[in-house]
């Protein structure tokens, strides 16, 4: 039985979020603690806005140790954490996942990290032990079938939909916006003046697209150097930033400052004819850090907050519009998914038939042998393919329609049918032969 | 008949990647899509086929008399066309490049593609080479205007704010500039070497200097469009935009110039 628990940004703030949040260690402790109780499987996925627990349990088995897990965690009272916890069960819960991977549940509608996330999360449970002698593992057959569809469900949304298209956060417009002018930011020189969460965001996207990044710092020197350290960017002074601007391509400003720091003036000393190749520079800070006025000077592209919201709002949007598209592929997967994991509660009940059948071609054929002595060995060889293949195409279509049937829903009732048809109720549990 | 129905073919599709690079500009996407690029592909190779197929049946170089001349620039430009597509941020240039090609096609369509029945004092394969080198340096001078008509547009787009449709499906300004370079470096040595290998065929067999012919009026003025496309574009802070709008406007010159020629000089015969 498929069972998913968890919190994420819909059910929990983010001061509840971040004491559900495991690192690795933390997390192969949980999986080892959760395999230890009744699940029989679990995937641990833990994200800045989502932790939840992918459990494989046997019937009737409770999920109550995971829950408890969790709890003990973040260091709260079990009560405590069920009031954020949300559950999911079997097909819901396939649903979720699949909805997870492929942004649809984020908070960043169509944002790209959850694919990589879901697939990490899916590797550290499958590469951890759960903690046994024998190395038992936390990752058996449903979770891993379940862990790989999805991921492949993530991989065609994006690649079929345009929801994950266009920047949906200010410092990623930022960037887009400089791409749009640069193309590739491979080895541009980019400042960022300030060291607050906007200025760390902008600088991070930068240099994931390969420029090079100074932190400027305007009066918290200390901060800025810090982050400068943490990102492995470089780090001036305000007093150099006009000597700085001759080279650089991307200037982004994130202070504090309550009035305009970069003015018409000031970069018309540092470049007096005007920039001698295009200039970006982006201000996200509010009070506004750019006087309008650096805007008029050639070559030379200013962009506000406002400008940035319009790029973001208007891909949002965008990406809205292709939420039907995304979801009918989720319908889809999920139909596919389930017809599968459908089928494995008829698996015993076929290989019972199969067996059943199985034996009694054997005795018979075994009779008719005794009578067919005469036979040479080629024409008993024949007779015996002969009864195999009878075997195999009276069983193929009980075999097919208990499989449609389990797919369907409607496997109790058929499975019942097939029991009583062929007196499969005597037979004893394994399928390996007549009770008597 | 063949060739002519291959040409329309062509011309056909050639339309219909247009129109798919239209759809995708009003959709608002980012990238016209793979169909295009499958759509320029067989177009061109039709195109190929009718000029081989020209060439087989009245075993001649399409490249003396208009209609010819004008199919033979068209599948140029078209090839130009599916070499910079190989870049698939470089593809919105069909939006430009793609109405000259079928322009060119349909013009020649009407003028009938057949041999021009003028027999040539300057012929084999030095009169190719000279005619191939030409339509070089043209074809580099529409794929620098291409790229400068979007380089101006997107500059607009960018300095506006205005981040709608062609913000999103015109290239970067980086791009359109080194693609735009890319066309006046190339043009520009084919076109001259196309003039000096002119002139010294006239100075070798003629013995004279012949300048006053539209061809080499024309051949001149186109060189020194280049020349300045060239200039400006090569320092300066606002180098590229400054490229961009001397291809644009020195393309318009180089076809106003023909039609000028046309009327002025030769009173409305065909030259070329």
């Amino acid at each position: 039985m498929l069972k998913v628990i968890g919190l994420s940004h819909h059910t929990a703030p983010v001061e509840v979020r971040e004491r559900f949040v495991f690192d690795a260690a933390e997390g192969e402790r949980a999986l080892q603690a959760v395999t230890h109780g009744e699940a029989a499987e679990a995937v641990l996925l833990s994200t800045c806005n989502r932790t939840e627990l992918y459990l494989g349990l046997s019937e009737g088995a409770s999920p109550d140790s995971a829950v408890e897990v969790l709890a003990q965690h973040a260091r709260i009272s079990v009560e405590d954490a069920r009031a954020y916890l949300y559950t999911f069960e079997e097909r819901r819960g396939v649903e979720h996942l699949f909805r997870v991977v492929s942004s649809l549940d984020s908070m960043i509608l169509g944002e790209p990290q959850i694919q990589g996330q879901v697939k990490n999360a899916y590797e550290r449970a499958v590469s951890a032990g759960n903690g046994t002698p024998d190395g038992g593992r936390v990752v058996g057959p449903l979770l891993s079938r379940l862990f790989q569809h999805a991921l492949a469900v993530g991989g065609k949304v994006r690649s079929e939909t345009h929801l994950g298209t266009g920047a949906a956060s200010i410092p990623s417009a930022a960037v887009e916006l400089a791409r749009k002018i640069f193309g590739p930011l491979k080895g541009l020189n980019a400042l960022v003046l300030g060291a607050g969460e906007m200025s760390e965001l902008s600088l991070e996207c930068l240099l994931g697209e390969g420029a090079r990044g100074t932190v400027v710092a305007s009066r918290t020197e200390e901060r800025a150097r810090a982050l400068a350290r943490r990102l492995d960017a470089g780090y001036a002074r305000f007093e150099e930033f006009p000597r700085l601007l001759r080279d650089a391509n991307i200037v982004v400003s994130a202070t504090a400052a309550p009035h305009a720091i970069i003015t018409r003036e000031l970069v018309l000393r540092a470049l007096p004819n005007g920039p001698g190749h295009p200039l970006l520079v982006v201000d996200i800070a509010l009070p506004r850090d750019v006087e309008p006025e650096v805007g008029d000077i050639p070559n030379l592209f200013v962009y506000d907050i406002d400008d940035l919201r319009q790029i973001v709002d208007d891909n949002v949007e965008r990406r809205q519009k292709e939420i039907p598209r995304a979801e009918r592929i989720v319908e889809s997967a999920v139909e596919d998914f389930w017809a599968w994991h459908s089928s494995r509660d008829v698996v015993p009940l076929i290989r019972q038939l199969r067996g059943r059948g199985e034996q009694l071609r054997a005795a018979e054929l075994e009779r008719a042998m005794r009578r067919l002595k005469h036979l040479a060995p080629e024409d008993q060889a024949a007779v015996e393919a002969l009864t195999r293949q009878l075997l195999n195409k009276m069983l193929h279509a009980p075999t097919t329609r208990l499989r449609e049937a389990a797919a369907s829903g409607d496997a109790l009732d058929v499975a019942d049918a097939a029991r009583y048809l062929f007196k499969l109720d005597m037979e004893d549990p394994q399928g390996k032969g007549r009770v008597e | 008949m063949m060739i002519m129905v291959l040409h329309a073919a062509a011309l056909l599709l050639y339309a219909t990647a247009a129109g798919i690079q239209v759809l995708s500009l009003a959709q608002g996407q980012r990238l016209a899509p793979r169909a295009g690029d499958v759509v320029l592909l067989a177009a061109v190779a039709l195109h190929a086929a009718g000029l081989a197929t020209f060439v087989a049946t009245y075993q001649e170089l399409p490249l003396v008399g208009l209609a010819p001349s004008l199919s033979a620039l068209a599948l140029l430009i078209g090839l130009s066309l599916l070499a910079t597509t190989i870049l698939r941020e470089n593809r919105p240039v069909g939006l430009v490049l793609l109405p000259i090609v079928s322009g060119l096609l349909l013009l020649a369509l009407l003028l009938r593609i057949r041999p021009a029945g003028r027999v040539l004092a300057f012929r084999g394969w030095w009169l190719a080479f000279h005619v191939v080198l030409g339509f070089i340096g043209y074809v580099g001078l529409a794929v620098a205007f291409a790229a400068g008509l979007l380089y101006l547009l997107q500059f607009r787009e960018l300095k506006g704010k205005r981040f709608g449709r062609l913000f999103r499906f015109f290239p970067s300004l980086a791009t359109l500039d080194r693609l735009g370079r890319s066309g006046l470096q190339i043009g520009f040595p084919a076109l001259t070497l196309n003039l000096l290998l002119g002139w010294a065929w006239t100075i070798r067999f003629r013995h004279t200097f012949a300048f006053a012919t539209p061809q080499v009026i024309w051949g001149v003025i186109t060189w020194w469009i280049f020349l300045v496309a060239l200039l400006v574009g090569s320092r300066g802070g606002a180098r590229a935009r400054r490229s961009a709008l001397a291809s644009v406007i020195g393309f318009a010159l180089v076809v106003a110039a023909y039609v000028i020629l046309r009327i002025a000089i030769t009173g409305g015969r065909l030259f070329l």
